[in-house]
């Protein structure tokens, strides 16, 4: 079974927020899309930035790189444009005795 | 000796009958008209005028919305530190960001303001439409004031139209495209364009539709201090091609205005994008664009980029192989004046196996002009078996001139084939000796070598624009030797 990392309490968790958790040395954005909990790898696959910093999109469960402007969808990890072409992990999230938690294997 | 007169190369007839093209800039191009506008807005960028755009228009939500973004992100970001000295010249507060000359697009000459349409007759616009292409958007200012396409193609449900009205007509197109491979965030000058973006073209053309005749847009500055800021997309769907022709120039003022488009391609599986730019803007334009393209499977993309005039340009195409066996070309030429700074080239990013590419560029400075080539060759993990030739040469006419190479190469493969090649060079007495000695006179001998150095790219060009091209490199090669 992977490891679960926990990030908090889901009621401490506003929609439309982000919160950073390390795993490993990496970074791991978990975002909150109008209730819809998301984790993704905190660096954008085109120069690195930290996506975490960039403009959410609840509604379209993506985020905007703040360097070159690249959307992620947070679902799939997957950049919707340029110049952003590889995709970033996600990781499975499980909500458990109303904390949020995230598989990082 | 032979004098000049003897010795000059008899013109062609083509060559004759387009001669009164460019007698000199001035004349030909940078004169201006009466301002008989409908709306001039004030200098200066503001939240408010963004709105005003949006509004003027008749927008979608999500239009006024990525324009209010796209402002923030411009705000927020600082101008570029890399590229050329001149780029601290550019005085965002000292532009006219919107000027609408027309109601509307027009389908008929006839119906298009007559200043305006006298603008374009002299420019030659509406002959060239009769004689060889297969549709014309023509821009002035801010907005597109004529729009024409061949019903054939229409017929065949080719979509070519000013960005302003496809996205009135064709919404969910549009949007599907907008800003996909160059998004509001990219770089300044594209958040820039995000916020106030007015004009352009929309080209769709269907699956294996063959548009055998160029679609051209031409471009047009008329008041000082402007900005024009055109938005073009064109989407080649599969097995089918396209070949877009831009032209663009502005009255010669004593003080700035500012060019700053951005353009997305895409050509999908199996099709064919050549997209032609043949640039002449006066010397008080800074021509600062952002143009990119993907090329699906099987896809390939050109870009020939020819960049005469300008105050400062600074511009790198590029294209993202993205479907195995794309192909990507950029044939770029600059050539840099007294008081300019040619910053062009072409980035070629290979994201899928067996990929190809080409990048052809080169240069002439003379007077103290300044070109650079800048540009970048990528080939990502995964892209195996691709293969890339990068080729940048550089011509000084003088001792006053400056020519740089900033290529940048990153491979992520083993098993790729890779060249880049680079050469400077300068005319040479023995070149000219050598030429003299057959009975040609200096100044042919400087304009042969010239020529000669460039034919490669030009001989790219719809015949035309190859014989507009070779003219105008004439004209600025005019008492360089000797």
């Amino acid at each position: 079974m992977s490891p679960l990392l926990e990030v908090c309490p889901l009621d401490e968790f506003e929609a439309g927020s982000c919160r950073i958790v390390e795993w490993d040395g990496d970074q791991i954005g978990v975002f909150n899309c109008d209730g819809e909990i998301l984790a993704m790898e905190d660096r954008c696959s085109h120069d690195g930035a930290p996506l975490a910093e960039g403009v959410l999109d609840p509604e379209s469960c993506t985020i905007e790189c703040p360097r070159h402007g690249a959307i992620f969808d947070l679902r799939s990890g997957i950049p919707t444009t340029l110049p952003a072409y590889i995709p970033v992990d996600t990781f499975p999230v499980v909500i458990e005795d109303g904390l949020i938690k995230i598989e990082v294997d | 000796m032979a004098t000049p007169d003897q010795t000059r190369v008899p013109l062609t007839s083509e060559e004759e009958g387009l001669k009164d093209l460019n007698s000199d800039y001035t004349e030909r191009y940078g004169f201006h008209d009466a301002e008989n506008y409908l709306f001039k807005a004030p200098k200066g960028l503001t939240r408010e005028l963004v709105e005003k755009i949006s509004e003027f228009k008749n927008e979608p939500q999500w239009m006024r919305e990525f324009r209010l973004k796209s402002l923030d992100h411009f705000l927020a970001r600082e101008m570029p530190t890399w590229g050329s000295p001149m780029l601290a010249e550019v005085d965002f507060d000292n532009i006219h960001y919107f000027v609408r000359a027309s109601e509307k697009p027009e389908r008929s000459w006839d119906d298009v303001p007559d200043d305006v349409k006298k603008t374009f007759d002299r420019l030659g616009i509406p002959e060239a439409e009769r004689s060889f292409l297969a549709g014309v958007g023509a821009q002035y200012e801010s907005e597109v004031v004529y729009h024409q396409v061949n019903k054939d193609l229409e017929d065949q449900g080719v979509i070519f139209l000013d960005m302003d009205s496809a996205l009135r007509d064709h919404e969910d197109l549009v949007r599907e495209y907008f800003a996909t491979i160059i998004p509001a965030n990219d770089n300044k000058l594209a958040s820039l364009n995000s916020a106030v973006w007015s004009g352009g073209s929309f080209v769709y053309v269907p699956p294996g539709v063959q548009v055998e005749m160029p679609l051209q847009a031409y471009f047009r500055i008329n008041t000082e201090n402007m900005g024009q800021f055109e938005r073009t997309i064109i989407i080649a769907d599969e097995g089918s091609y396209v070949h877009y022709v831009e032209g663009c120039t502005a009255p010669t003022y004593s003080s700035d205005s500012l060019h700053s488009a951005v353009v997305e391609l895409i050509a999908k599986p199996g099709a064919r994008i050549r997209y032609t730019t043949v640039q002449n803007w006066s010397q008080n334009v800074f021509n600062l664009v952002t143009k990119r393209a993907v090329a699906e499977k099987d896809a390939t993309v050109e870009w020939v980029d020819c960049n005469l005039g300008s105050k400062l340009t600074m511009k790198y195409p590029s294209v993202y192989l993205m479907g195995e066996r794309a192909h990507g070309e950029i044939l770029s030429i600059a050539f840099a004046g007294k008081g300019q700074h040619q910053d062009a080239g072409g980035k070629i990013v290979h994201v899928a196996p067996n990929t190809t590419s080409n990048i052809f560029a080169k240069s002439i400075s003379k007077d103290g002009g300044r070109s650079s080539y800048r540009g970048l060759l990528e080939v990502a993990k995964g892209a195996g078996g691709s293969k890339s030739k990068v080729v940048c040469d550089a011509l000084l006419l003088d001792e006053e001139s400056r020519s740089d190479t900033y290529p940048t190469i990153r491979i992520g493969e083993d098993d790729v084939d890779v060249g880049h090649e680079a050469t400077v060079s300068k005319v040479g007495d023995e070149q000219l000796f050598y030429l003299m000695s057959h009975g040609i006179s200096e100044e042919e001998a400087g304009k042969l070598i010239v020529n000669g150095f460039i034919e490669p790219i030009v001989k790219e060009l719809p015949m035309e624009y190859a014989v507009e091209m070779n003219r105008l490199i004439e004209l600025q090669m005019e008492g360089s030797i000797g």
